[in-house]
């Protein structure tokens, strides 16, 4: 899983300026030693200090800026395992990303690409094999009642007209109505 | 400069009357508007607004802590969503 990655070196004492994708940017160094994609370089981070453009770090066994620039462009991995426990029903998006979504009897229809949040609740956006573009679904149990990590499949249940037409769409005809009539909007 | 208390919160009235219908009706269906500058009322809570951010209706689902807000900003309109390799989800 990718953690972050080396940017380029910083100073004459073997710093490396590190970006780190994990939810909080500090935890990168949590994680134990980091490696590369094809796990040739490994790298412990000793310290860690905010700079613009990520962090300063100082690596183990990196003392002068030779061996930091070597380091410049590596993706810093690690393993799944080392991510940590999770609670129930709770998982991992690197988990959910790439998923078989299955509805019903239409069989599967598309793959989990990404994870949101938009400070609402949690989104799965969904690529649909049967259409351009992706579809936003609650990550909720009436949403997806079955999820099932092992198999690489999760089944939906979107809410009435939210991916098919139905619903209750807040459609312009009303909208123009209220333009026509000036009556913008109702105090409560 | 924020908005006099003596108005009342904002809300268009053809969606109010569209989420009266549908918590009325008590089935569980996605109300899509466009109305982004809408404020979310007490009794909109429980039910699922898709709110359109020019591309597509984002479904947000309301929570009490979301009374006061306004629909759109829910549901952003730029694509940068940032990273979060290690991030979790819980399903609710």
């Amino acid at each position: 899983m990718l953690l972050g990655a080396i940017t380029g070196a910083r100073g004459l004492k073997g710093e490396v300026i590190l970006k780190s994708f994990t939810q909080s940017p500090e935890a990168i160094a949590n994680y134990g030693p980091l490696q590369s994609e094809d796990g040739a370089v490994k790298v412990v981070i000793n310290r860690l200090s905010p700079v613009k453009g990520g962090f300063a770090a100082k690596l183990k066994g990196v003392n002068d800026r030779n061996g930091a620039e070597a380091l410049k462009g590596i993706g810093l991995y690690v393993d799944r395992d080392q991510l940590g426990a999770v609670e129930e029903d709770e998982f991992f998006h690197a988990d959910l990303i790439g998923l078989d979504v299955v509805r019903g009897d239409d069989g599967v229809i598309g793959k989990v690409t990404a994870v949101q949040n938009f400070g609402a609740s949690d989104l799965l956006e969904i690529a649909l094999t049967a259409a351009k573009g992706t579809v936003l679904l609650p990550f909720t149990k009436e949403a997806v009642p079955v999820l099932d990590l092992a198999a690489g499949r999760l089944e939906v249940n979107p809410p009435l007209g939210l991916w098919d037409k139905g619903g209750t769409p807040d459609d312009g005809q009303d909208e123009a109505k209220t333009a026509k009539t000036g009556q913008k909007g109702q105090k409560r | 400069m924020a908005r006099s208390v003596w108005k009342g919160p904002f809300i268009d009235g053809y969606l109010l009357k569209k989420a009266d219908k549908v918590a009325g009706g008590g089935r569980k269906e996605v109300i899509k508007t466009w109305s982004r500058r809408s404020t979310v009322l007490p009794q909109f809570v429980g039910l699922t607004f898709g709110v359109y951010n020019g591309h597509k209706f984002v479904p947000v689902l309301i929570t009490e802590d979301m009374v006061g807000h306004k629909l759109g900003e829910f549901s952003p309109t730029r694509t940068y969503f940032g990273h979060g390799s290690d991030k979790k989800s819980k399903r609710k």
